[in-house]
């Protein structure tokens, strides 16, 4: 229940958070910008890497199958790889020979030997093309990938050439595909429970663990109002004539907790939008529904979850908040919780807590943040009822430590640490 | 009749078993008197007021403030104490008004109205209530805190250096708010000084307090004759002295 005197002592917290238009707008924008401007930047920066590739055909020849009554000329792999390596924005120059891969200038080199055109028209070989990639050039094993696709492609296309041939040579009808990849596998996406699901929700899988990243946003930001609040207050000279009030110091330290929870709520739900417009550009680049992929009741979820980690976070750090002498100090304790809890939410971003053995789940779930990232996780695996459940026992796990905490604070400790 | 507002009886103050810093200090203050205690740096004043404040436990010894336990139940006790510490600032960020309304509620006070209506009266702010506290100059500021401390008519006002920094115009200001606030409230002071003329002007009786312990006491034009001295100063010297102090 909220007394008067709280809802006095949170006046003036929530109206000093106000007016401290600094703050606020650092917590709103931050979060806000950061996902949609990594991901639009990112993908600008990605663009503008310039690659250089040198094409070597050290092969330089046309050959004829006549069995299979097939033609092959280097020169025409080249001038197509050459063509579609362009058409991908990637810089191609045709070298004399493989010396070239000595010049730093070059991120990669593409080198079609000797005997390839024999090799790749025969029926009893099969021809190479080598790939030379510099080590640490990101942009690099990208143009890689594209090379092994244009590849692929001409391979699949020879292939093809090649079977037509042995059909008209025998006289029957031979499909392709039936010699070439005579056992093929493909995968349909399902739900939990075998459900037949919509392809998004492979991307509304990732939304969610995006989310869960995203609580490492909001946690920092809370805990460095609660030390401002508290330290803050004491180097600025205005919490011993608080103190001196007839509140008890766990009141006090309440209201303050709960100002910073609000401010960490309002961070989260600005880490949402920001989300919500990079996952809205992203349905649109990928033609995907964006109703799908975002789900308004995952959202409610993650701004609950994300309420009681700030408030399981700051009750963590207080006592050791209000024993330090300044917010430096204070900084560097609170850094230490809060570097556990971005562990954790790192980790949940790649790893699936809910499939973790029992042995390996039971002690995590004495952590928090262990609940905060399967309420999220258990939830979009349609396992409902367990996704409350973790809610419950995050939010008694942090009215329980905050009530801990409280007790341990101390108005002489408060006063006397600064001395 | 004279009543006691504040008894003080032997009481003592060890920080982590180490500093003993308050060593048995006594005294107690009537209704409608301003007590100075009087002392140098570390002397043990700030130690004392803060335990009459509840804000920190003493070691031993009891205090009462209007017959309220202090140790006991601090709570209750600060309601009938009015505390202004000497280092004390405000919310840069909220109005003198604002200020003036966050503590009559935060004190439960049944008529906020009117309290924050004397407070206003009494820190002779006037307009520039209006305006943010930060922006206030030193002066202003003292004032409008002494205004926190005092609107709501506390039995005991323990005011811990309620000039220190101030100029000379604004120290006269805060001195007779002090005084006139007393002769109209009839409510009780306990303050420390270092200034000997701000104590001779505001205070009926005093005591001098050195490493922990009260070394002398009375009214001010006792401790003089006491020590046949003209004036505080001196006789604040010799009582130091007497007892094997700063030379």
């Amino acid at each position: 229940m909220i007394t008067g005197e709280m809802k006095t002592l949170l006046w003036k917290e929530l109206l000093d958070l106000y007016r401290d238009r600094k703050t606020l707008f650092t917590s709103i924008l931050l979060p806000l910008i950061s996902l949609p401007l990594i991901g639009l930047m990112g993908l600008a920066l990605i663009e503008q890497q310039t690659v250089n590739i040198a094409i070597v055909d050290l092969d330089r020849e046309t050959y004829t199958n006549n069995l299979l009554n097939i033609t092959l000329s280097s020169k025409w792999i080249v001038e197509n790889l050459t063509r579609y390596l362009e058409r991908y924005g990637y810089n191609v120059t045709i070298a004399e020979n493989r010396d070239v891969v000595e010049n730093p200038r070059i991120d990669l080199a593409v080198i079609v030997p000797e005997g390839f055109t024999v090799n790749a028209s025969s029926l009893n070989s099969t021809a190479k093309i080598i790939v030379l990639r510099k080590a640490g050039v990101q942009a690099a094993a990208r143009a890689e990938a594209t090379i092994y696709s244009i590849i692929d492609y001409f391979s699949q296309n020879i292939s093809d050439a090649k079977i037509n041939a042995l059909s008209r040579l025998l006289n029957t009808t031979i499909k392709p595909e039936a010699l070439r990849k005579p056992v093929s596998a493909y995968t349909r996406i399902v739900g939990t429970f075998g459900q037949k699901v919509s392809p998004e929700i492979v991307y509304r899988n990732m939304f969610a663990r995006i989310l869960v990243l995203g609580f490492s946003f909001v946690v920092t930001p809370a805990a460095s109002f609660v030390i401002d609040g508290i330290i803050g207050e004491r180097e600025r000279k205005t919490i011993e004539l608080l103190l001196a009030a007839p509140v008890s110091p766990q009141t006090v330290i309440w209201a303050k907790l709960i100002a910073a929870t609000i401010l960490g709520l309002i961070t989260a739900l600005a880490d949402i939008a920001g989300l919500l417009v990079y996952m809205a550009s992203f349905s649109l680049a990928l033609g995907v529904s964006f109703t799908l992929i975002v789900d308004p009741l995952l959202i409610g979820l993650h701004a609950i979850t994300a309420f009681f980690t700030i408030l399981v976070t700051i009750s963590i750090a207080l006592p050791f908040i209000t024993r330090t002498r300044g917010i430096r100090s204070a900084s560097n304790i609170v850094g230490i919780v809060t570097i556990v809890a971005l562990i954790f939410f790192f980790t949940g971003f790649y790893v699936d807590y809910i499939k973790l053995p029992g042995d390996v789940l039971t002690p995590l779930y004495l952590i928090p943040y262990t609940h905060s990232i399967l309420v999220i996780q258990a939830y979009i695996l349609g396992y409902t009822l367990r996704s409350f459940l973790h809610i419950l026992v995050l939010a008694i796990a942090s009215i329980v430590i905050l009530y801990i905490a409280s007790r341990t604070v101390n108005t002489e400790k408060i006063l006397t640490a600064q001395s | 009749m004279v009543r006691e507002v504040l008894i003080v009886e032997d009481i003592h103050k060890i920080y982590d078993g180490k500093v003993h810093a308050v060593k048995g200090v006594s005294f107690r203050v009537h209704s409608g008197e301003i007590f100075g205690l009087i002392g140098p740096n570390g002397a043990g004043k700030t130690t004392t007021l803060r335990m009459i404040a509840t804000l920190l436990k003493p070691t031993r010894g009891s205090i009462f403030v209007n017959g309220v336990d202090v140790v006991k139940d601090p709570i209750n006790a600060r309601k009938y104490i009015g505390y202004l510490p000497e280092e004390a600032d405000v919310y840069t960020r909220l109005t003198g008004y604002e200020h003036l309304l966050f503590y009559a509620r935060l004190y439960d006070i049944e008529n906020v109205e009117e309290t924050v209506r004397f407070g206003a009266k009494l820190s002779g702010l006037g307009d520039d209530l209006e305006r943010r506290a930060g922006e206030y100059s030193k002066g202003m500021k003292r004032r409008l805190l002494l205004a926190l401390v005092l609107m709501r008519k506390p039995h005991l006002a323990i005011l811990d250096e309620p000039t220190s920094g101030l100029d000379v115009y604004a120290s006269v200001r805060v001195r007779r708010m002090i005084k006139k606030y007393v002769s109209e409230t009839g409510s009780s002071v306990v303050l420390s000084s270092h200034n000997m003329l701000e104590v001779e002007y505001l205070c009926d009786r005093i005591a001098f307090i050195h490493n922990g312990r009260i070394i002398d006491s009375g009214s001010v034009e006792e401790v003089k004759e006491r020590y046949n001295v003209l004036n505080l100063e001196e006789a604040f010297v010799s009582a130091i002295e007497r007892v094997g102090g700063r030379k």
